[in-house]
């Protein structure tokens, strides 16, 4: 196994050091990682549930309701690590302000990660590391994201004026102020701009991204509304019996989440008209994941320390892989090669050793497409020299539903991705978890956790 | 409305948001329960208690110990005795820095905070007079504590109460003021630095410079609430003020007593500059240098053009003494006389600036001093100070930091709120399921939001109050994992006996072996829950009464076996939490409710005998009662007041509960009348912001049922009958050993009833009307109406004796 490998590497280099009063080599050997628990606040469509709290409230609510889970006490806790995409300026390293009004001591660092719809699993590894490297053993790693207090601004005209018109105060008084603002200021100048869902460096809305790469790999919209379906129908299914319920912070006395359709049908869904592309586009509303406000938090430690304290790891996390790819041609297509990288690292084989996959559901063509690639001897034989990554057995793939229908807080969801993989991988009695999800920019990534014997 | 004064504005948004609870504690003495929150850290009036702790010149009190303990004398008196290196018990030696600048420091020796008393302006005087008055080198003064964190937290009580003849007080307070006067007759800057509580003679201190600084500091405030105590600032306080804040803002100050804290007093021209406590004595200084040599000159806060209007003639002041008149009869049902003593002082010295005014303030201030109403609130004040201790032991009580609270109704939900904000607990609420403790958790954080709008808690202090109460159900079982943390475990679970053994038995299987398992329960022995319990000894009641929040009292009720260690637990978790606690015996209704079922049966028969429900609630409220009986029925829930009545008619009162028809309210409870809470009670609550109660013609027939015989009773024997009834009962619980004194006996009817605050309870009441003519009263009442009339033996025995219940 890897990390046994990496323990005995790190051994030998400590053993160098003995002599010296000072240590110039890095802080200890390479620990195995856990995860031990994780949770999230019910992901809610955005302008409702959440509509007057702040992500920074989220979050803390999502690591109080962690805390309360596990009963860990707030002392043990050595960093907090939180993905959050689109920013609130008062709270730019939110990660911090979530841990400290949650209660966790002054003294517990904290940073924030901002990887689009894959920072949670940026923070989840990052957080890895400083175990891995000694640097911690109790990390707290999770995300949040609402979209319903989103920075909306002037625009760019005026807000130049608006930093500008002290100085003009100053020299004119208030007419002068006034006089400096309406200078040259047109109509379309008093306008608000409210932050798009949009690559920058393309300029591309990343539904018609998808919608392009849906065609490209001739995912059809059937197939699409039909994926969608059965995430609604899974996600529906696993709230109604109770599963989530050891996975959901209530929030409110409830751990409903309201984005969940378990009555819909191909039928329904396929009314749609496109959303992205028109009008002959196969992405609607209903197959591409909707604005999702939440938070979750997952808790990650040293093998040794959760044992030490008594609790029953869920998973190793073992490897991972963030790759990117070209944001021009296949924006969303990260998954594919980051699972490729990953898997192959690990000498493992998708279809014989995976048991447990949890692949973010963007868009029902994204996912779809991706799946398609992976399965592709010629995607196969043009990237990876012939060898296919595999066939994804949809028996084992978001069978407690996805993004599709929990809904994706973009900050939140590589921690919801982790906890239900690891539980899965219990209950299920599975080996090893491929968490996978692509991200903005043509950014991927894929994990692999390893089931934990008690 | 536009001129409608600040201070009315204040009282009045205070009397629309005011529970009737809360105005249970709070209507005329304004805000006793603010008084016991500010007296658990800073005391307004101070009894001064010699703490040997912190002392700066421990050296000095150790040698003079030393010296008489050879010298064969007993125990060391803590006398002051002047070294060089201290020459003044309440000040610091004075530093004069090299331009100029003297610093005098209070720093009362033997005391952890500095308190004004008549011997330390006598000291103050001595110290002028040798220091400063004819030292030329002195161009400006700072004055400062000694004691971080704290300025001067108020007046010795003891002074005025060691007064026999009240008068006597105005020379003393004269010769105070003339020592402010001397002070200024120099004519140098007087600079004063803030860190901490400046109270009462604190800030009137404050007031008698030219500049005043503080710091930024939480610690922090400033406030003249001498009329919590029925008493007034007579140290130049009600003359002084409204010059500097102008009358409104000074009215507003006074006639409720409040805090001011350092934003709030900057904007409102209180203090001239607010600073950072570790740079506060430099800018001091410098402040002072910069006044003496004429490159600082103090700005006032100009008045607004509306104030204006309003204060600087007497018309617009008409306007202000008329509204602020009127507030304050509402408040105070005319039953109080400081208020208006207050209005009377300030409004004489607008009209007689100087001598004249002063010289009216302390005569206005003897006279409070004199009344029975001032008398009252001390003795509530020193009784609740007093009744911060236990003698369980001092070190008996548990170590407490997690409180488990199980169900997260109305009641749990107010426990673990106070157990947070108050007691700085961490607390497991624990109910059913998700929706139950989520219901709970609303009610606890939607009361923090409403401090936050009100800039009573920062958002941080929500967040992190929030944060220490973890969320528990039945559905999780990592609740065990927490509970096992658990110090104390309170339950205020369903009144079902079986279901509280049940979770005594689940308790003591989960929680530590030292864990103190409280109930409370308000109808169920404790003696029943503790039988066949595996540690009786850490079983005990702990009964709060509702709204847990604002209600100020707490009842402690052990059963036979409870161990010191549980009570002292009890105890120190209760004051935490910002209660007064009572230990009661583990009798039914222990003692308030007790007391007041009596009165409830007494209500029935008013009702029979013709009185109508207006009248019976006007005749409370003209007693000096929060509310009248009918409305708190209403308050309250008919259902519970009616649980109340026939678990009390049931229990071991005998004769005492009889004379009246409790089945009113059980009638009441089957037609769905349950109250405020359901719209429709006694009175009728239409939905709406602003509309009034009222009663209907359907309870006015309801009500008239009930009648058999219309006595036309005038209003004071309806008042003698309700409250003799409930006063007969507080004096048999004496007898009965259920409290332990009649002091406790008055500090927990008026926390837990709001029994008039100025008449100081049920015994000082007896002591005021004479038990005598009262016993002869009651006679009189069970010669007409029968044996429930009967006083008991303990009235009976001090009625012949002349002896009085309290000092």
């Amino acid at each position: 196994m890897m990390s046994s490998f990496r323990l005995a590497a790190s051994r030998g280099r400590t053993s160098l050091l003995t002599k010296a009063a000072y240590s110039t080599t890095s802080v200890a050997a390479s620990k195995n990682v856990v995860i031990v628990a994780g949770t999230r606040l019910p992901f809610a469509t955005t302008t409702t549930t959440y509509f007057d709290e702040l992500a920074v409230d989220l979050q803390r609510l999502a690591i109080s309701g962690l805390l309360t889970q596990t009963a860990l006490p707030k002392e043990a806790v050595d960093y907090v690590i939180c993905g959050n995409v689109i920013q609130e300026v008062r709270t730019s390293n939110i990660a911090r302000e979530a841990a400290i009004n949650a209660g966790l001591p002054v003294t517990t660092g904290a940073h924030t990660i901002a990887q689009a719809c894959i920072s949670a699993n940026a923070a989840i590894c990052a957080g890895a590391e400083k175990i891995m490297t000694g640097h911690a053993d109790v990390v707290i790693a999770g995300g949040c994201e609402t979209f319903s207090d989103v920075p909306i601004r002037l625009s760019r005209v005026l807000r130049q004026k608006a930093l500008t018109a002290q100085k003009a105060m100053k020299k004119g008084g208030t007419l002068g102020a006034i006089q400096h603002v309406l200078k040259g200021l047109k109509m379309k100048d008093i306008s608000l701009e409210t932050p798009a869902i949009a690559n920058y460096t393309t300029g591309e809305v990343m539904g018609v991204s998808s919608d392009r790469l849906s065609a490209k790999f001739g995912v059809s919209r059937e197939e699409q509304d039909e994926f969608t379906v059965r995430s609604h129908t899974l996600a529906g299914k696993a709230h109604a019996s109770g599963w989530y319920n050891d996975e959901i912070t209530a929030y409110k006395g409830s751990t409903e989440e309201n984005g969940i359709k378990a009555d819909s049908t191909v039928e329904k869904v396929s009314k749609l008209k496109p959303a992205f592309v028109k009008p002959h586009g196969t992405h609607t509303a209903a197959n591409s994941s909707f604005l999702t406000d939440g938070a979750a938090a997952s808790l990650l430690m040293s093998e040794e320390k959760a044992l030490e304290m008594g609790f029953k790891p869920l998973a190793y996390l073992r490897d991972w892989s963030f790759k990117a790819c070209d944001p021009f041609e296949e924006l969303l297509l990260g998954p594919t090669y980051c699972s490729q990288e990953v898997l192959s690292r690990m000498g493992l084989n998708m279809e014989a050793d995976i048991g447990v996959f949890e692949i973010h559901e963007a868009f029902a063509g994204q996912i779809l497409s991706n799946l398609t690639a992976m399965d592709s001897q010629k995607f196969a034989d043009d990237k990876f020299g012939g060898k296919k990554v595999g066939k994804v057995d949809f028996d084992k793939m978001n069978t407690k539903g996805g993004s599709l229908s929990i809904g994706h807080p973009f900050g939140a969801t590589g921690s919801r991705l982790v906890t239900t993989a690891s539980r899965r991988l219990q209950e299920e009695n599975q080996r090893f978890a491929l968490v996978a999800a692509c991200a903005d920019g043509g950014m991927g990534h894929a994990c692999v956790l390893e089931r934990y014997d008690n | 409305m536009i001129c409608r004064p600040a201070a009315v504005r204040a009282m009045a948004t205070r009397a629309s948001t005011m529970t009737v609870a809360r105005r249970a504690v709070v209507q005329g003495i304004p805000s006793l329960s603010t008084l016991a929150t500010t007296t658990a850290s800073s005391p307004v009036f101070t009894n001064s208690t010699n703490t040997a702790a912190q002392q700066r010149f421990q050296s000095t009190a150790a040698a003079v110990a030393e010296e008489q303990a050879t010298t064969g004398t007993s125990k060391a008196p803590k006398t002051f005795v002047p070294t060089p290196e201290r020459q003044y018990e309440n000040f610091t030696n004075v530093e004069i820095t090299a331009d100029g600048v003297a610093i005098i420091r209070f720093d009362c020796a033997n005391q952890s905070v500095n308190t004004i008393s008549f011997a330390v302006a006598d000291e103050a005087k001595t110290l002028w007079a040798k220091e400063i008055e004819h030292n030329d080198n002195v161009k400006a003064v700072v004055f400062a504590s000694a004691k971080p964190g704290t300025f001067i937290a108020g007046a010795d009580i003891k002074d005025i109460k060691a007064c026999e003849n009240k008068q006597d007080l105005v020379p003393i307070i004269e010769d105070g003021v003339n020592m402010f006067q001397k002070i200024r007759a120099k004519k140098i800057p007087l600079v004063v630095a803030i860190d901490g509580v400046a109270l009462g003679g604190g800030l009137e201190w404050c007031l008698w410079c030219d500049y005043r600084i503080c710091t930024d500091s939480p610690k922090t405030k400033m406030g003249l609430p001498e009329v919590k105590l029925g008493l007034l600032p007579g140290f130049g306080g009600t003359q002084k003020l409204p010059q500097l804040v102008g009358v409104q803002a000074a009215l507003d100050m006074m006639l409720t007593g409040k805090d001011i804290r350092p934003a709030k007093a900057k904007k409102m021209g209180l203090v001239d500059l607010v600073v950072a406590p570790a740079s506060l004595e430099q800018v001091a200084i410098d402040s002072a240098r910069q006044m003496a040599n004429g490159t600082l000159k103090p700005k006032r806060k100009q008045k607004s053009t509306m104030n204006k209007m309003l204060e600087d003639n007497q018309y617009g002041r008409k306007i202000i003494w008329n509204q602020v008149e009127k507030m304050v009869n509402k408040q105070t049902n005319g039953n109080y006389p400081a208020p208006f003593a207050i209005m009377q002082s300030v409004e004489y010295g607008l009209q007689n600036p100087g001598d004249k005014g002063l010289k009216n303030e302390r005569e206005q201030f003897a006279k409070l001093a004199a009344t029975s109403e001032s008398a009252a609130l001390i003795n509530i004040f020193e009784g609740m100070t007093a009744m911060k201790k236990h003698n369980f032991g001092a070190d008996a009580a548990v170590p407490v930091k997690n409180i488990a609270v199980m169900g997260a109704g109305l009641m749990g939900a107010g426990i673990s709120q106070v157990s947070v904000e108050k007691g700085k607990y961490n607390v497991m609420l624990k109910d059913r399921d998700d929706a139950g403790v989520g219901r709970g958790m609303s009610l606890i954080t939607d009361a923090w939001k409403k401090k936050l709008q009100k800039k009573r808690m920062t958002q941080y202090q929500a967040n992190i109050n929030t944060s220490s109460i973890t969320p528990l159900t039945d559905d999780n079982p990592v609740w065990e994992k927490h509970f096992s943390q658990a110090d104390v475990v309170i339950e205020a679970v369903f009144e079902d006996l079986d279901l509280k053994k049940r979770i005594v038995k689940e308790m003591e299987r989960v929680t530590p072996e030292h864990c103190i398992f409280a109930s409370n329960t308000s109808a169920i022995p404790i003696t029943k829950i503790a039988e066949g319990a595996g540690r009786p000894e850490n079983i005990i009641g702990m009964h709060y009464f509702s709204p847990v929040p604002m209600m100020p009292l707490l009842e402690i009720i052990p059963h036979e076996g409870t161990s010191d260690a549980a009570k002292a637990t009890a105890f120190e978790v209760g004051t935490k939490q910002g209660k007064t606690c009572i230990v009661t015996k583990d009798v039914p209704g222990f003692y308030v409710n007790r007391c007041l079922g009596p009165f409830l049966v007494e209500v029935s028969a008013l009702a029979r005998d013709g009185v109508s429900l207006e009248m019976l609630d006007k005749s409370m409220t003209k007693f000096g009662m929060p509310v009248g009986p009918v409305t708190l029925a209403d308050e309250v829930g008919i259902d519970i007041a009616s649980h109340v009545a026939t678990f009390l008619s049931e229990a071991d009162l005998g004769v005492r509960m009889t004379g009246g028809d409790v089945s009113l309210l059980q009638e009441m409870v089957n037609r769905g009348w349950l109250g405020k809470k359901s719209g429709q009670g006694f009175y009728t609550y239409p939905k709406g912001k602003g509309k009034k109660k009222f009663i209907n013609d359907e309870v006015k027939q309801y009500a008239k049922m009930f009648v058999e015989n219309d006595l036309k009773l005038e209003e004071k024997e309806v008042q003698d009958r309700l409250v003799s009834r409930f006063i007969n009962e507080a004096a048999k619980c004496v007898e009965d050993e259920i409290i332990e004194s009649p002091e406790v006996g008055d500090i927990g009817l008026i926390f837990g009833t709001g029994f008039a605050p100025f008449r100081g309870g049920p015994f000082t009441y007896l002591d005021q009307v004479g038990v005598t003519q009262y016993v002869d009263m009651m006679h009189g009442f069970a010669d007409k109406y029968g044996p429930q009339f009967e006083p008991c033996q303990l009235l009976k025995d001090y009625a012949a004796t002349g002896k009085k219940f309290r000092n």
